[in-house]
């Protein structure tokens, strides 16, 4: 996305979620069709983990008709209802509260499906997270609030823009579990959303996980990022990259193979590059659909 | 110039027990307000200068908070000064061990730890007979105590100025030293040692009893949480024995003996116990050899493949304040009222008082300068306002 | 004949008889209920002016006090909506519009736009709007043309219970969200209404009353005082039609664009402020749509560009009263009696 982003051929806004993989893959892998997760604007990573079909979100965007929303949404609003992705957002901090939205109509109808919020630690200062956590709470909702701290709001620093502690913290003000995250590990990703989940699913209520981690790219695409210091992402890259902890441990305790992890990122590769060339390839939207889908029925 | 080392440890939250069971954390605020009750003690003891770790995460705001807020009966206390350590933070364990190493540089008479068993397991493996105060800040942990920081200052600054120490007062812990593969990985355990089948160290904690397969504990109270609780319930160690014990743990339904322990804050299990043994000092174990995880003090630390070998060896550990007995010493010697008023006029710090190596409980020498023996009669017992206590120095 | 009951009570009505339909329908809001958590009763308030009262008991699980969180529950019920439930959340005052606008017009309005038809969000929005009241500033505002701005949501504003009652029970089976605005005046007025369940669409006007002279326009409160000016006005032989717009999104173009061919005199009256309000969108659609048939220019009536006062005198001022709109509809007719020559 990175380098076709910068051919210019790529209409928009895009925020790329390199780095991260490890929370959407460790949370999404304990999600059913019928669980629902709310987004960010750097969505990607969460709309692959829920199953959204990557040729049609490459198609979207690209702004292509056969997109995933018809062309009509992009990168930043890339959803999938019927997988249970209730979209990216262009809004930090418009998912906590269509989180609430999944928990109490899965509570109303008596499911036992979970509702899962992605948000940054710069949405985490906005005040639809909070009041999130605190309704979350007070009706005892079956929701997850996954904060993924990278430790940049845009251009800030949660240095300087939350206050003091972790953010997870934040949770026990509302009386409810939060737990901080190693972001870079799947396994620690991947054990601490299943211990969320369960509990949620079980009737036990919402919880926080804070998960730290790191961006590679910058807030959005044809971001400089000057305001990391020199070498940051570079050393980042070398250190702690999860995708290189994650296939050095599996392959060290004799899980899987080299070779098959080679091979996955073939096949991955190839989906990639086949979607990209179908996307790029594929037609455009009908003007018609400028009007259409504002309403059911007007 | 007498300083003393704090670690603060400010990696609370990352404990996913709190999601699956009813363990709780002090959180860094509170770690804040702990260090500044710390330095509290410290100060009335008679340190000068507490060297610290640079805490982040809130709790040097905190306590930063609580220095520049203290009106009133607080601000008549006489603090140490703080010398927070220069040193850039990796935001992991590496930072107190090099916090540790260079307390040691500057040579400090004891370092108080606040923080779990992790933390004090890594504190240990560095501080060589530097004395510890161990403070818990949850409600999980084995190793360290909860304890109300100010006494714990108090006891400590005593020890640290030489007017109190010695055997019974600062006692030896066991300590567990783990090689995987010979000398291949060492680390180190103040608590316990386990093997879990769980693949991946993961969110570290252990809260699945079913899965752990062996244990070591250095001690073992009936009255402990964890593991610990396990071997407490089958045959008690105390901190003060010299040995430790080995537990072999199967499926309650497989074991002869099954016992119903609190596991974890809020989770009362039974474990099933094939075997229990006692573990002498120096005695080396080996662990029967297979895939999982190795947990050291409760935290999933090494993966293990079904090829690695574990051995594991009861040594000495680190020196430990019994802050209990230490305050009962200063106030059978009566050196609470000493340790505030023993300073001369001109300011300088003499050391006095019943000694500082060894002086056997309940027995206190005459000192020629012990206002007891130097005309208290006289004057009646009665307190003497500090001479010491004056407005704080500003800055 | 139909039995006669308050526009309170047609709202209440509405609810009652969507929710036992439709188990899917559940109500949340501040003090929907009341007395959650305290000592004393349960639905011990039923809403502020106790619209919602006696349905907690009669639907369990189903009406939900929230806490004053309006960006985490009007988005709640977005995520609901899109999730298997038929939310109908109130927001107490349309006043505080500002503290979930965002939920309301870039989510819940453009979800099903923005992924290309794939989403839907049936939630329906009540909100108490209206001068007249003394609650000053912050709490008496019109607001709807906000709302009505925005693609993908629709707007209805009844004047009287039948259009409440129908309009509500409407809206919770439209899969759109839908603002649903109950004028506080309004609520004690007493009207005819079915006892059954009926439904009123979207998007078409209601004449309440004919006239060949003068049309006037009017949303909301705003229609009884159109009434009332109509009345006054026929002793000096001037005939009016009165158009009650009942929805403003979608808007009833069709019957608008009728009565001024008819009349070839239209005066719109909306208690909202004038700028960039319903008065303005009506006049500019007939202007552009209907020009050769105005015999005088298009005459807006709207309460001043100011908030709402709280002092009695002033307020009473600022909502259009209907000697406003009598010296309005005389503007259009020059002074001349039987106008249309």
């Amino acid at each position: 996305m990175h380098k076709e982003f910068a051919t210019g051929e790529i209409p928009g806004f895009v925020h790329l979620y390199a780095g991260e993989e490890a929370i959407a893959t460790g949370v999404c892998a304990h999600l059913r069709p019928d669980d629902y997760i709310a987004s960010t604007h750097r969505g990607h990573g969460h709309a692959i983990a829920k199953g959204c079909d990557v040729h049609g979100m490459m198609a979207e965007i690209y702004g292509k008709r056969d997109g995933l929303c018809r062309g009509k949404g992009g990168s930043m609003h890339i959803a999938d209802v019927d997988k249970g992705m209730l979209g990216a957002n262009g809004i930090v901090g418009g998912g906590p509260p269509m989180n609430c939205g999944v928990g109490l109509s899965a509570k109303v109808r008596g499911t036992d499906q979970v509702g899962v919020s992605f948000t940054g630690d710069g949405g985490s200062n906005q005040g639809t997270f909070l009041e999130s956590l605190n309704l979350a709470s007070v009706w005892h909702l079956p929701c997850i609030f996954v904060v993924e701290n990278n430790g940049y709001a845009e251009s800030t620093s949660d240095r300087f823009h939350a206050s003091g502690v972790d953010i997870a913290k934040r949770a026990d003000g509302f009386g409810m579990p939060g737990v901080v995250v190693d972001g870079h590990d799947l396994f620690a990703v991947y054990e601490a959303a299943g211990a969320a989940i369960d509990r949620a699913r079980a009737g036990g209520g919402p919880s926080l996980l804070e998960c730290k981690v790191n961006r590679y790219y910058g807030h959005f695409e044809g971001d400089q990022q000057t305001y990391r210091a020199p070498g940051e992402v570079d050393e980042l890259r070398r250190t702690r990259d999860c995708l290189d902890a994650f296939a050095g441990r599996v392959t060290a305790a004799g899980e899987v193979t080299a070779e098959d992890l080679r091979r996955v990122d073939d096949e991955v590769m190839a989906l990639i590059d086949d979607a990209v060339a179908q996307a790029k390839a594929a037609p455009e939207p009908d003007p018609a659909d400028l009007l259409t889908d504002v309403y059911v029925r007007y | 110039m007498i300083s003393v080392g704090v670690v603060a440890n400010p990696a609370s939250g990352r404990d996913v027990r709190r999601l699956v069971t009813g363990a709780s954390v002090f959180d860094n605020a509170e770690k804040g307000a702990m260090v500044h009750r710390l330095m509290a003690g410290l100060g009335a003891a008679g340190v000068d200068r507490v060297v610290m770790m640079p805490a982040g995460s809130g709790v040097s705001q905190s306590l930063h908070r609580h220095l520049s807020g203290r009106t009133g009966h607080l601000a008549a206390q006489r603090l140490p000064e703080l010398d927070v350590l220069d040193m850039a933070l990796c935001e992991d364990a590496r930072d107190s061990a090099a916090a540790v190493r260079a307390m040691a540089e500057r040579q400090v008479a004891a370092i108080v730890v606040l923080g779990g068993d992790g933390t004090h397991r890594v504190v240990a493996a560095h501080c060589g007979d530097i004395p510890l105060c161990a403070l818990s800040t949850g409600t999980n942990n084995a190793f360290p105590e909860l304890r109300e920081a100010t006494v714990a200052g108090m006891a400590t600054g005593l020890v640290a100025t030489g007017r109190l120490g010695g055997d019974g007062l600062v006692r030896r812990a066991k300590r567990f030293r783990v090689g995987v593969n010979g000398d291949a990985v060492v680390d180190s355990a103040l608590v316990d040692v386990a093997v879990t089948a769980d693949r991946w160290v993961g969110s570290r904690a252990l809260w699945r009893v079913e899965a752990i397969s062996e244990a070591l504990v250095a001690f073992a109270s009936p009255s402990a949480v964890g593991l610990s609780a396990v071997a407490g319930a089958v045959d008690p160690v105390p901190r003060a024995a010299p040995f430790g014990l080995y537990l072999s743990l199967a499926p309650p339904q497989r074991a002869p003996r099954v016992v119903a322990v609190a596991l974890a804050p809020g989770l009362v299990t039974e474990v099933g116990v094939l075997e229990a043994r006692r573990v002498d000092p120096g005695q080396v174990v080996a662990l029967a050899a297979r895939a999982g995880c190795l947990a050291l003090d409760g935290e999933r630390e090494v993966e293990l493949g079904p090829a690695d070998r574990v051995t594991v060896r009861l040594v000495p550990g680190p020196l430990v304040i019994d802050v209990d007995a230490v305050m009962a010493g200063a106030s059978r010697l009566q050196l609470l009222d000493q340790a505030t008023t023993r300073r001369a006029d001109d300011g300088n710090h003499r050391p006095t008082g019943p000694g500082h190596q060894g002086a056997a409980p309940g027995l206190v020498p005459h000192d020629a300068d012990h206002p007891r023996v130097r005309g208290a009669g006289a004057q009646g017992v009665r307190h003497r306002r500090d001479p010491r206590v004056r407005p704080p120095v500003c800055g | 004949m139909a039995r006669v009951i308050t526009f309170q009570k047609a709202v209440n009505e509405a609810l009652d008889q969507e929710m036992a339909r439709d188990p899917s329908v559940v109500l949340f809001g501040e003090d929907v209920a009341g007395g959650q958590g305290a000592g004393g009763e349960l639905d011990a308030w039923g809403g502020v002016l106790g619209v919602t009262k006696g349905l907690y008991h009669k639907y369990p699980g189903r009406v939900l006090d929230t806490p004053i969180s309006e960006s985490a529950f009007i988005g709640a019920a977005v995520g609901a909506a899109c999730s298997g439930l038929r939310p109908v959340a109130e927001l107490m005052f349309v006043d505080f519009m500002g503290v979930c606008f965002d939920q309301i017009f870039n989510q819940g309005a453009k979800l099903r736009y923005m992924f290309g038809g794939k989403a839907r969000v049936p939630m329906v929005i009540r909100t108490m709007w209206g001068a007249g009241i003394r609650a000053a500033s912050q709490h008496s505002q019109s607001l709807y043309s906000i709302f009505t701005h925005v693609p993908g949501l629709k707007v209805a504003v009844p004047s009287t219970p039948y259009d409440a009652k129908g309009l509500l029970i409407s809206a919770i089976r439209d899969d759109d969200p839908v603002i649903f605005f109950e004028n506080k005046v309004l609520y004690t007025v007493e009207g005819e209404v079915p006892e059954e369940s009926y439904t009123i669409p979207f998007g078409e006007a209601s004449v309440v009353r004919e006239g060949d002279d003068v049309s006037v326009v009017a949303i909301g409160r705003m229609v009884g005082m159109a009434q009332q000016a109509a009345e006054q006005l026929a002793a000096d032989g001037i005939d009016c039609e009165v158009v009650d717009l009942r929805t403003t999104s979608p808007l009833d173009e069709d019957s608008i664009y009728e009565t001024v061919e008819k009349t070839g005199r239209l005066v719109v009256v909306d208690e909202d402020n004038p700028r960039c309000g319903m008065a303005a969108d009506v006049a500019a659609l007939v202007a552009q749509n209907c020009f050769d048939d105005l015999q005088a220019p298009v005459q807006m009536v709207t309460a001043p560009h100011t908030p709402p006062p709280f002092s009695g005198l002033l307020e009473d001022l600022y909502v259009p009263s209907a000697e406003k709109i009598g010296e309005a509809v005389r503007r259009t007719t020059g002074g001349r009696v039987g106008a249309r020559a």
